[in-house]
């Protein structure tokens, strides 16, 4: 089963449906985006270029079952097709100061990822006698610990 | 002090910008107004009503977050100077199964308006006066009363109605 987004010309994911595998084989019986752009042009009357194949399985530039990863992300309704970097991205910037990754296919603060916890913060996690975490502080472009007692 | 809006009657309109080469056709959509006259029976499905019904479902979900699911649609034809009596699309003793809206698509339509009824809470009876030109819709909620004013010389007017509910 594939998939493929169907996207506005202004790069705009309208929705995305599923493809059976054998109405995208070429005539060598290898699976083509390209014959899967066809067969959805003439059945779902949108032109061809305007869907782009996409990954069920691909998240933040990884594929979770270890395949290949296919253009950054699986999108959803209202996300933003880069025909440049081949990357799906979410529609909304998570914080102003934040810049797109193209490894990652995601947003990522100006200082790069969050530090990782400590064992013992993360035990503590674990058995819930606290909840450590970082979150992104735009104000001093920093992540600051933060710690809720469950 | 705070506000919270309970209801809204929103509209929806603008003009059906498909990309060039998948512009729909009016000749196909009249074709099958025709079709279904001659043959007695509500037309199919075609691809230029399916162009038409896909492009407002999908961006209406995209702008909106508006899930729509069709009910019904039909089209009508219009003489020159034919006004319709005020009309609307739910059945007072069925709003279950009553459309939450109807949309009115302009096909090859001139001099074309849809003059639609509101409240506005105490004062009633107040309209709203849009023209339908071609290739272009208006939406709006099945209960308003509608009336379609046709002010045109020479041609007929076509107007696609297509109503839906959403979840």
């Amino acid at each position: 089963m594939a998939h493929f987004a169907k996207i506005s010309e202004q790069n705009k994911v309208l929705t995305v449906v599923t493809l059976n595998d054998k109405d995208m084989l070429d005539t060598d019986g290898n699976p083509s985006e390209a014959v899967g752009q066809a067969y959805l042009e003439q059945h779902n009357n949108w032109p061809a270029h305007l869907w782009i194949q996409c990954s069920y399985n691909t998240k933040r530039g990884v594929h979770r079952l270890g395949g290949t990863p296919l253009r950054g992300n699986y999108p959803g309704i209202g996300w933003d097709w880069d025909p440049t970097d081949q990357i799906f991205w979410t529609s909304e910037k998570p914080y102003p100061s934040w810049v797109k990754d193209v490894q990652k296919g995601s947003w990522v603060s100006p200082i790069g990822d969050s530090p990782d916890l400590t064992e013992e913060q993360k035990n503590q996690n674990a058995v819930f006698t606290h909840w450590w975490g970082y979150v992104w502080n735009e104000t001093n472009q920093t992540w600051d610990l933060t710690n809720s007692e469950a | 002090m705070r506000k919270k809006v309970l209801s809204e009657q929103a509209l929806y309109y603008g003009e059906i910008e498909m990309p060039k080469g998948f512009e729909i056709n009016p000749l196909n959509l009249t074709n099958n107004f025709f079709k279904s006259l001659y043959h007695k029976r509500k037309y199919t499905w075609s691809k230029d009503f399916d162009k038409l019904n896909s492009y407002i479902k999908d961006f209406i979900k995209l702008n909106y977050k508006l899930n729509l699911v069709n009910k019904d649609y039909w089209t009508n034809i219009f003489v020159p100077n034919e006004t319709t009596e005020l009309q609307t699309n739910v059945d007072p003793v069925d709003l279950r199964n009553s459309p939450d809206f109807t949309l009115l698509y302009g096909i090859n339509t001139v001099n074309c308006k849809i003059k639609i009824l509101y409240d506005d809470n105490r004062r009633k009876g107040r309209d709203w006066t849009i023209e339908l030109k071609d290739n272009n819709f208006v939406m709006f909620p099945s209960t308003n009363m509608y009336s379609i004013i046709n002010k045109q010389k020479e041609s007929l007017n076509f107007v696609q109605t297509i109503t839906y509910e959403y979840i």
